[in-house]
C-alpha cells in the first residue's frame, strides 16, 4: 500500500485517507450555464500521470489535504494544505 | 524395499524419533525431519501423483516446495506440496484426482487420445450442437485437477487452525537465507539495523545445505554468526510473498505453534532480496517419466533425507553441480553413467512409464537405468525483483535471465545467486557489502542510492533449454514443448498470448521452474532471440498462500448501542444495519406500533447521525447544506432540512436544533452520520474556509431514544428533572437542553417521524441504560413497551414520511421526493441550487406518491413494478406495509411525473405475475395528513 | 485460408499430424484505412467484426498498442449477466447474452459460455429490497431473475454459511439462471480470428500517439509504426479512455480506476453458480479446471497502475471466507489488476461525438466483457450507417451534457 505524507501526521497507509479526486474549480453557482456546471459534475481529465488531488485524513488529522501524484505508478509528492483554499 | 542410506553428515532427519503415517491408507515409516516426499522415497515409492491432463505418472522433479509431482491431500488440506512439508505422526496422505487409484488411473486412457487434443483442442470443438455442450462441459470438469475443499471434508476451525496477522518495521528485510542472505542479515544487523531474515525452507543454509565438506563448514560458520549477532530475527518455513508498493513485504510463516500459519505485513526500510537460483528442468521426451529429477532434487533427498533415489543412474550435467550429483550418488552406492552436456552430451529420451528403465543418448547409445539426472542450468529467482520494476535481461554468457539492478528503486537490493555467480566466499562478500549498504540506505530518511556493491562474476553456462525432442514444459500443466510450437504457429507469437492459449505457466507451479524455457521455446519457434522475446510478468503471491492466513482473523466491527444487552436479553430480532445491528422487533411489530398510537412506546434510536456544531457561521453552513432556509432558527428551535448533492440528488434528511446562540446539534440519517460529517468538513475545509464552524460527530456520545405516543408527553414528565414539557413550554420542533432521571447534559427535541407525539432524548451514551429502564418502569401504569425498526416503519409509512435511500435512490432529486416545498431557490447558494433550478419540470424524471391499492388490503412487494396504460414500467412501489391504523395497505411510490397526479390509475405487476390496480394519493400521509396528533 | 474447426478437423490433425493454419495474420500496416478502431479487446474486435460480417466494411484496422486481450479482455473474471436495474440496461445486455449463446458456432470457435447461475446475496433488508427491484424489472422485461430466499441459496450452494448468526447473514438473493462465466481469451481470440478471416487488418503493438482532427472531422492517427489516414476513428481503449479521447480533444465523463482479481489453485468442482455479494465486495465463480476466480470492487483510489495490493487479497479473504469458511485452506495462486473506465452513472458512453467521424465505444467500468458483442454490433451499425441505432440512444455522451443520467447507479449505489 502507498503512503501518503500527511502535513500534520507524517507519512501514513493511504487506507487512513479518503480519496476525494482530481482538483477541480468550482463554477459560480450564480452565472453558471447548464454545460459549464455539468462539466464541472462530471467531466474529468483523468491525467496519466501526475495529478493534483485531495485526499481527505479519515484516521488521522481528520484535515484536507492537497497531494501530487503520478497515476501510473502512484508516486506522491506533497503539496499545499487544502486550507489554502480550493485551488485550481 | 527400503531406499534409505545410512547416516550422512549434513542429514536433517532425526533418527531416534520414528514415527508413521498413511499413504492413500497404507501405513509408512518415516523419521522427524522428513518430509512426505522424502519419507515415501525411503520406502521406495516413486510414483507420488498424476498429471493434469493425461494423468501421465508423475515423481519427484525438484523434491523441494516447487515440486509439481508431489501435490498431495493431507487430512482436509488439499494440494499440500508433499516435498517441503514435515511428515507428522499420524497424517492422512492421499493422491489427488486420481481413480480408482494411483497407480491404475482410468483417465490415463487420455494419453491414447494425445495426438487429438493438442493444446487450446478445446477451443476448436464442442461447437455445435449448442444443446449438447452444457454435457461436454461436465465432462471437462471432471477433469480440473487438484484436491478437495468443502463441508464435509474441513473440520471447523479448532484451536490449531486459526490465522493470525503480525505487523513488522525492520530496517532491513532479508529474502533468503542462503550464505549471501546471512551473510547480507549479519552486517546489517551489526551495523545497527534491526532485521528480518526470511527462508521458505526449514532452516537457514541455502544450497549449502546438501553440499560438500566444505559447504557444511562454511554452512555451520554462517549459522554461529547469525545466531551470535544481535538484532536479527529468523523466521523459516516462512516465504516472502510480494513485495507492494511503499515496499510493504507480505511474509507467510508456517510450523508455528497455536497458529496454523501467520501473515506478517513488513514495512521495511530495505529489501535485500537473495533469493537465490532455482535448477531448470530440461526438455526432452520422457522428461516427466518417474525417476527423471533434477541434480538438486537428488542431492536434497540423499545428503539431507539420506534417500537413496535409484540404484542405476544417468547424469547429464552442464555444470559443477550436476559433477558433484555424481559423486555424492556413487557415494551412496549408486551405479552412475555422466553424460557431460559441456562436451556435446545430451538426453534425447528417457524410456518407461512407471519408472524410468533406460535413456537414450544424443550418441545413439541407450542405458538401462532407473534414475535420470539433469543439471543443465539455472533461473535467477527475479520475481521479488520484477514486483518492485525490475525488467530482468537475458545474459547470454550465463544462459539465464538476470536482474537489471539500475531499474530497482533504492529501498530494493539484490544479493547472491539471483545477481552472479561465484564461490561460498564470493557469494559472502558480495552479501556484506550488500548488507552494509542496505544498512546505510535505512539510516536514511530520504534515501539516495550509492555505492552499489561490485558485482559478482558471471559464469559461462552453456544454454540449454529443450534437446533434439519435445518434452514437458509445464509439468503441473501438462503443456509440451510441442504445444508451445503449435501455439506459435496458430499465431500466438507473442509470449504471453502463448501461455494464455497452452496454460503455460499458469499452474500451482506459477511458472517457477518453466516460464524461461516457455520464452527459450518460443524463441526457438519464431526463429527470435530469447532477449528479444522477453520475459513474463510476476504478479504476487510468490507462493500459494491459503485464504485462512491471508483473512487472519474476522475483521468486521459491529456497532451497538449502550442499550444493546437489554434488547439482547429481552427478545429482540436482530437486523444488520450497516454497521449497526438494531433491534427489529421484540416478537409482534403490529402491536408494538398499536401501543404506539393508542399509548406510548420507546425505541432506540442510537445509530442516528449526531454532529455538534459550534461557532458563529454555523448558519451558514446549514444555510449552504440544507435545501431550505436556516438563518432565522431561532436558539430553541429545530427543523427538519433536506441535503442534495451538487447534481441535485437528494443524500441526506434530518432535523437540526439550535440549542444555544451559537451552539447546534445535526442529525442525519444512521447510514449518512459519517459521509455527511465528511461531507459538511470538505465544504468547510475547501471552499469555505474563511467560515468559523467546529463540526463534531457525537453520534456514539449520545444514547438515543424516541419516546413516542399520545401517552409520550406524560411518559416524559415523569422523568425530567428541570424541563417544562407542557405542550405550551415545549411546542412541536423544538428543542430543550436539561436533566433527565438525573442524568444532566441531556438533549431533548420535539419531533415526530412516527406521525405521534414525540420526543427524542439524546442522553450521555453512559446512562442510556438507565434512562432508558427508569422510561420502562415509570410508564408502567401508561402501558410502556419498547418498539423495533420494524414498527417504526409501519408508523412512518402510515404518516408518509420518506426514508432516503428507500423511497428515493441514487438519481432522485429533491422535487423527485415530493421535496419541492422544502427548496429555496431565492437563496443565493446552497448546494444542489443550479440543477434543483433548471430540473423539475412538470413531466421530467419521477416523483414520490402515496398509492392506495385495490383491493385495498393488498400489499404489493417493495420493488413491485408500475406499469402505465401501454403496459410499459412508469415506476416502482418503493415502501409497503399493512396499516394496522387502517386495515388496509400504505404505499409510497416512485412514479413518471406526468402520472403523479391525485387520482391516476396505474397498473400495479405483483411479485408473482399477477396484477393489481392503484391509484395516486391525495397526500404521501394516510394516517393524520394534519398532522394534528404531532401537535398535540 | 483459415480452415473451419470441428471435432473431425481434430481427428484429422492428429492423425496426419499436420499443422494449423494462423488465427489471424500479420499483415503491413497500410497507409490509410476508411475505419481505424483504437482498442483490440472484445469491444474494438467485435465491432470489426461485425463491420464486415453485417455491414460489408471489411478494409478495417484494429490497432492495439500491446498484444489482443492485453487490456481488460484479458484481465477480467468474465462474469455474463443480464439481470441490470434499467429496462435500458437489462435490454441491451440480454442482447449481448444472446449473442453469447449462439458466438460458439457464429464464429467457429469454442469460447465454453458456461451457463450455470447467477446468484447476488442481500444481507439487509436494504439489498433484498433492491433485488427484488431488479427482478421484477427483468421479469417485466421477460429477462429470468428471481428473488429467492437462504433455504434455496443453501441448495444451489451448499458450501455458503447461511446461518442467522453470520456477521451479515444471507437473508435472500437474486437468482439470474440465464448467468454464466465464459472463457474470456476465447472470446477475444473467436472475434479476431472471424475478423481476419473477413479482412480486417490486426495490429498489435501499435500504439496510436496522436488523432488528426481538421476543420472538425477526423482526418487520420499517428501511431509508434507511422501515420494512417482515416475518416473514422472508434475509441475502444476502456480504461485508457481518456488519453486517446484527449488526442482528439472531447473531453470525457471517465475516470480509470484499478480493479483487481485473483484465482486460486484448483479444487475438484463444487461450486456450480456464480455468487456475488455487494455489501462484502466480493464475488467468486470456479472455472472448469477448479480454479475459484474472485473479484472485488475496484481500488480507492483513481490510478493507471495494475501493481495490485496486498490488502486487497486480505480483504478478499477474509470475505470470502465469511460466505463460505470452509474454504480457509484453499490458496490463492495469483492476483492481478485491471483497468477500468468508470462512468458516474454505471452506463457506457457510446456513439458519435462533436468530432466528425470520431465515435465512442468506452465507459465500460467493471461491467463491459458482458457488453462487447452487442455493443460491437450497435457500433458497427452505428459506424456504417450514421445513425445511432435505439438499443444504445441512452448511451450517448451528451446526456451528461443535458443532466439525464441512466438510473444504472440506482443498484449501485443505494448504499444504505
Ligand atoms: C479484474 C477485472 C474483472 C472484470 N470482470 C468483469 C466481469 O466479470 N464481467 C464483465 O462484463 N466485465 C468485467 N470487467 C470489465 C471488462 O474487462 C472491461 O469492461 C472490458 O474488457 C472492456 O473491453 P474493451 O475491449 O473495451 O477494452 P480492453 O480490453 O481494455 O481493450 C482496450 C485496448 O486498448 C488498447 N489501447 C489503449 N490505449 C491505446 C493506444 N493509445 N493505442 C492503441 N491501443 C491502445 C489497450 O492495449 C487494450 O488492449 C472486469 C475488469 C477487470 C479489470
Ligand atoms: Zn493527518
Amino acid at each position: 500500500m502507498i503512503l501518503l505524507p500527511c502535513p500534520w501526521c507524517g507519512p501514513r497507509d493511504a487506507d487512513e485517507f479518503g480519496y476525494a479526486g482530481e482538483i477541480r474549480p468550482r463554477p459560480d453557482p450564480s452565472t453558471t450555464t447548464p454545460a459549464e456546471w455539468r462539466g464541472y459534475l462530471y467531466l474529468r481529465r483523468n491525467t496519466a500521470g501526475w495529478t493534483r488531488e485531495r485526499w481527505f485524513h479519515r484516521m488521522g488529522c481528520r484535515r484536507y489535504l492537497v497531494l501530487e501524484r503520478d497515476t501510473t505508478n502512484n508516486d506522491v509528492r506533497p503539496s499545499t494544505d487544502a486550507s489554502s483554499g480550493s485551488g485550481s | 524395499m527400503s531406499m534409505r542410506l545410512g547416516p550422512r553428515v549434513g542429514e536433517v532427519i532425526d533418527r531416534d524419533e520414528p514415527l508413521s503415517f498413511t499413504w492413500n491408507g497404507r501405513t509408512y515409516p518415516g523419521y522427524a525431519g522428513d518430509t512426505i516426499a522424502s519419507a515415501l522415497a525411503a520406502c521406495g515409492v516413486r510414483v507420488f501423483s498424476r498429471s493434469f491432463k493425461y494423468h501421465r505418472p508423475r515423481g519427484l522433479l525438484t523434491a523441494s516446495h516447487l515440486d509439481p509431482g508431489c501435490m498431495v491431500q493431507v487430512d482436509d488440506e488439499p494440494n499440500v506440496r508433499g516435498a517441503h512439508r514435515r511428515v507428522r505422526p499420524g497424517m492422512d496422505v492421499r493422491s489427488q484426482d486420481t481413480w480408482p487409484t494411483l497407480s491404475f488411473d482410468v483417465k490415463a486412457a487420455n494419453e491414447l487420445a494425445r495426438r487429438m487434443l493438442p493444446a487450446g483442442f478445446y477451443y476448436k470443438t464442442f461447437m455445435s450442437p449448442g444443446w449438447l455442450w452444457p454435457a461436454y462441459e461436465r465432462v471437462l470438469e471432471r477433469f480440473a485437477h487438484g484436491g478437495v475443499v468443502g463441508p464435509g471434508k474441513v473440520s471447523a476451525l479448532d484451536g490449531n487452525e486459526r490465522y493470525d496477522k503480525r505487523h513488522a518495521h525492520p530496517d532491513v528485510l532479508v529474502a533468503g537465507g542462503g550464505p549471501a542472505g546471512m551473510a547480507a542479515a549479519v552486517t546489517a544487523a551489526r551495523s545497527g539495523c534491526s532485521v528480518m531474515l526470511v527462508e521458505e525452507e526449514l532452516e537457514l543454509g541455502g544450497h549449502l545445505r546438501w553440499g560438500d565438506d566444505v559447504d557444511l563448514t562454511a554452512l555451520s560458520e554462517l549459522r554461529g554468526r547469525v545466531a551470535a549477532t544481535p538484532g536479527i530475527e529468523v523466521l523459516t518455513d516462512a516465504v516472502v510473498l510480494g513485495r507492494y508498493d511503499g515496499n510493504e513485504i507480505s511474509v507467510l510463516q508456517r510450523g508455528l505453534p497455536h497458529v496454523a500459519e501467520r501473515l506478517v505485513k513488513a514495512r521495511a526500510r530495505t529489501l535485500v532480496a537473495a533469493p537465490g537460483l532455482i535448477e531448470r528442468p530440461y526438455v526432452f521426451a520422457g522428461n516427466d517419466v518417474p525417476g527423471v529429477m533434477l541434480s538438486t532434487a537428488v542431492r536434497r533427498l540423499v545428503n539431507l533425507h539420506a534417500v537413496k533415489p535409484g540404484d542405476r543412474a544417468v547424469v547429464l550435467t552442464a555444470n559443477a553441480d550436476g559433477d558433484a550429483t555424481a559423486l555424492d550418488l556413487e557415494r551412496a552406492g549408486v551405479e552412475v553413467t555422466r553424460v557431460d552436456a559441456r562436451r556435446g552430451g545430451d538426453v534425447t529420451r528417457a524410456l518407461g512409464r512407471g519408472r524410468v528403465r533406460a535413456v537414450e543418448l544424443g550418441d545413439g547409445r541407450r542405458v538401462e537405468c532407473d534414475l535420470l539426472v539433469t543439471a543443465t542450468g539455472w533461473t535467477s529467482a527475479v520475481s521479488l525483483l520484477t514486483m518492485a520494476g525490475d525488467q530482468p535481461r537475458y545474459d547470454d554468457t550465463a544462459a539465464r535471465f538476470r536482474p537489471d539492478a539500475s531499474r530497482l528503486p533504492s529501498d530494493v537490493m539484490a544479493t547472491g545467486g539471483v545477481v552472479g555467480d561465484g564461490s561460498c566466499a564470493q557469494l559472502v562478500a558480495h552479501g556484506e557489502a550488500t548488507g552494509r549498504e542496505a544498512a546505510r540506505r535505512s539510516a536514511q530518511s530520504s534515501v539516495t542510492a550509492s555505492a552499489a556493491p561490485p558485482p559478482l562474476p558471471v559464469e559461462p553456462h552453456p544454454a540449454l533449454f529443450r534437446g533434439r525432442t519435445h518434452g514437458m514444459v509445464d509439468f503441473s500443466e501438462d503443456v509440451s514443448s510441442k504445444d508451445l510450437f503449435t501455439a506459435v504457429e496458430e499465431g500466438f507469437r507473442c509470449p504471453e498470448l502463448a501461455k494464455r492459449y497452452t496454460t503455460a505457466t499458469m499452474g500451482p507451479a506459477q511458472g517457477k521452474l518453466e516460464s524461461v524455457n516457455v520464452v527459450a521455446i518460443i524463441a526457438e519457434a519464431t526463429g527470435a532471440a530469447i532477449a528479444e522475446t522477453g520475459t513474463t510478468t510476476w504478479r504476487p503471491p510468490y507462493a500459494p498462500v491459503s485464504l485462512g492466513a491471508l483473512a487472519g482473523r474476522l475483521r468486521e466491527p459491529t456497532r451497538l448501542s449502550p442499550l444493546a444487552s437489554w434488547h439482547h436479553s429481552h427478545g429482540a430480532a436482530p437486523l444488520v444495519a450497516g454497521a449497526w445491528i438494531r433491534p427489529d422487533h421484540y416478537g409482534d411489530p403490529v402491536a408494538e406500533a398499536a401501543s404506539v398510537r393508542d399509548g406510548v412506546g420507546i425505541i432506540d434510536v442510537t445509530p442516528i447521525g449526531k454532529i455538534d456544531l459550534r461557532g458563529p457561521d454555523v448558519s451558514r453552513l446549514l444555510n449552504l447544506v440544507y435545501v431550505n432556509k436556516w438563518s432565522k432558527l431561532e436558539v430553541g428551535r429545530v427543523r427538519y432540512g433536506v441535503m442534495c448533492g451538487e447534481d441535485g440528488v437528494v443524500i441526506d434528511d434530518g432535523v437540526t436544533g439550535r440549542l444555544a446562540e451559537d451552539r447546534y446539534l445535526m442529525s442525519t440519517t444512521s447510514s449518512g452520520a459519517v459521509t455527511v460529517w465528511e461531507w459538511l468538513e470538505s465544504w468547510l475545509q475547501t471552499e469555505r474556509p474563511q467560515w468559523r464552524v467546529h463540526a463534531t460527530p457525537v453520534t456514539t456520545s449520545y444514547a438515543s431514544i424516541n419516546v413516542a405516543g399520545p401517552r409520550s408527553r406524560d411518559l416524559l414528565a415523569r422523568v425530567v428533572d428541570d424541563v417544562d414539557v407542557a405542550p405550551e413550554a415545549f411546542p412541536y420542533m423544538h428543542v430543550r437542553t436539561g436533566r433527565l432521571a438525573g442524568v444532566p447534559g441531556c438533549v431533548v427535541w420535539r419531533i415526530g417521524f412516527t406521525g405521534e407525539l414525540s420526543f427524542e432524548l439524546h442522553v450521555p451514551a453512559g446512562y442510556g441504560l438507565h434512562v432508558w429502564e427508569r422510561l420502562l418502569e415509570a410508564g408502567r401504569d401508561l402501558g410502556v413497551r419498547p418498539f423495533g425498526v420494524e414498527a417504526q416503519r409501519i408508523l412512518r409509512l402510515e404518516k408518509g414520511h420518506l426514508i432516503v435511500g428507500q423511497d428515493t435512490d441514487a438519481t432522485t432529486k429533491a422535487y423527485g421526493a415530493a421535496l419541492d416545498g422544502l427548496v429555496k431557490l431565492d437563496k443565493d447558494d446552497f448546494v444542489g441550487r443550479p440543477e434543483l433550478s433548471w430540473g423539475g419540470q412538470p413531466g421530467d424524471g419521477q416523483r414520490l406518491v402515496g398509492l392506495r391499492m385495490s383491493p385495498d388490503s393488498l400489499v404489493p412487494a417493495e420493488g413491485s413494478q408500475l406499469l402505465d396504460h401501454r403496459g410499459l414500467i412508469c415506476g416502482r412501489v418503493t415502501s409497503s406495509r399493512l396499516s394496522p391504523a387502517l386495515g388496509r395497505a400504505v404505499c409510497l411510490a416512485q412514479v413518471e411525473a406526468a402520472l403523479a397526479e391525485p387520482g391516476r390509475q396505474v397498473t400495479v405487476r405483483l411479485v408473482d405475475g399477477g396484477t393489481a390496480r392503484a391509484a395516486v394519493t391525495e397526500q404521501l400521509a394516510q394516517v393524520d395528513p394534519e398532522g394534528v396528533r404531532l401537535r398535540a | 485460408m483459415a480452415e473451419a474447426y470441428s471435432a473431425l478437423a481434430l481427428l484429422r490433425h492428429g492423425v496426419t499430424g499436420r499443422s494449423w493454419t494462423p488465427m489471424w495474420r500479420e499483415r503491413p500496416l497500410e497507409r490509410g484505412y476508411p475505419v481505424v478502431i483504437i482498442g483490440g479487446g472484445v469491444h474494438g474486435l467485435a465491432t470489426a467484426y461485425y463491420l464486415a460480417a453485417n455491414h460489408g466494411v471489411t478494409n478495417v484496422a484494429v490497432l492495439d498498442k500491446g498484444y489482443l486481450g492485453g487490456g481488460g479482455s484479458g484481465r477480467n473474471t468474465a462474469i455474463l449477466r443480464s439481470n441490470y436495474l434499467t429496462v435500458e440496461g437489462v435490454r441491451f445486455y440480454d442482447r449481448s447474452l444472446e449473442l453469447y449463446r449462439g458466438m460458439a458456432s457464429a464464429l467457429n470457435f469454442n469460447v465454453m459460455f458456461s451457463r450455470r447461475g447467477h446468484l447476488t446475496l442481500a444481507h439487509s433488508d436494504t439489498s433484498l429490497r433492491t433485488m427484488r427491484w431488479r427482478a421484477e424489472v427483468n421479469k417485466a422485461s421477460g429477462v429470468d431473475s428471481e428473488v429467492i430466499g437462504p433455504d434455496e441459496v443453501k441448495r444451489l450452494v451448499p458450501e455458503m454459511d447461511t446461518s442467522a448468526t453470520a456477521r451479515y447473514p444471507v437473508l435472500g438473493a437474486l437468482h439470474h439462471p440465464p448467468g454464466g462465466i465464459v472463457r474470456h481469451d476465447a472470446v477475444v481470440w473467436g472475434y479476431a480470428r472471424a475478423a481476419d478471416r473477413l479482412g480486417v487488418h490486426l495490429h498489435q503493438h501499435t500504439e496510436v500517439t496522436g488523432i488528426e482532427v481538421s476543420g472538425g472531422r477526423v482526418t487520420g492517427v499517428r501511431t509508434n509504426r507511422g501515420p494512417i489516414a482515416t475518416p473514422v476513428v472508434l475509441n475502444a481503449t476502456a480504461g485508457w479512455a481518456s488519453t486517446v479521447s484527449d488526442m482528439a480533444g472531447v473531453p470525457l465523463p471517465v475516470q480509470t480506476f484499478p480493479l483487481q482479481a485473483a484465482v486460486t489453485e484448483p479444487v475438484k468442482p463444487f461450486l456450480r453458480t456464480v455468487v456475488v455479494s455487494g455489501t462484502l465486495h466480493v464475488y467468486v465463480s470456479q472455472t472448469a479446471r477448479g480454479e475459484l476466480v474472485f473479484g472485488a470492487s475496484v481500488d480507492p483510489f483513481a490510478s493507471y497502475s495494475t501493481r495490485g495490493s496486498l490488502e486487497f487479497t486480505e480483504g478478499l479473504a477474509g470475505h470470502v471466507l465469511q460466505l463460505m469458511p470452509s474454504l480457509a485452506k484453499l490458496r490463492l495462486l495469483r492476483q492481478w489488476a485491471g483497468l477500468c473506465d468508470m462512468t458516474p452513472d454505471f452506463a457506457p458512453v457510446m456513439g458519435a461525438t462533436d468530432v466528425a467521424g470520431f465515435f465512442l465505444d468506452v465507459g465500460w467500468g467493471t461491467y463491459g466483457f458482458k457488453a462487447g458483442p452487442v455493443a460491437g454490433e450497435a457500433m458497427a451499425e452505428c459506424i456504417a450507417t450514421g445513425q445511432t441505432p435505439e438499443i444504445i440512444s441512452a448511451f450517448g455522451l451528451d446526456r451528461f451534457a443535458q443532466g439525464r443520467l441512466v438510473g444504472e447507479k440506482g443498484a449501485a449505489a443505494v448504499g444504505h
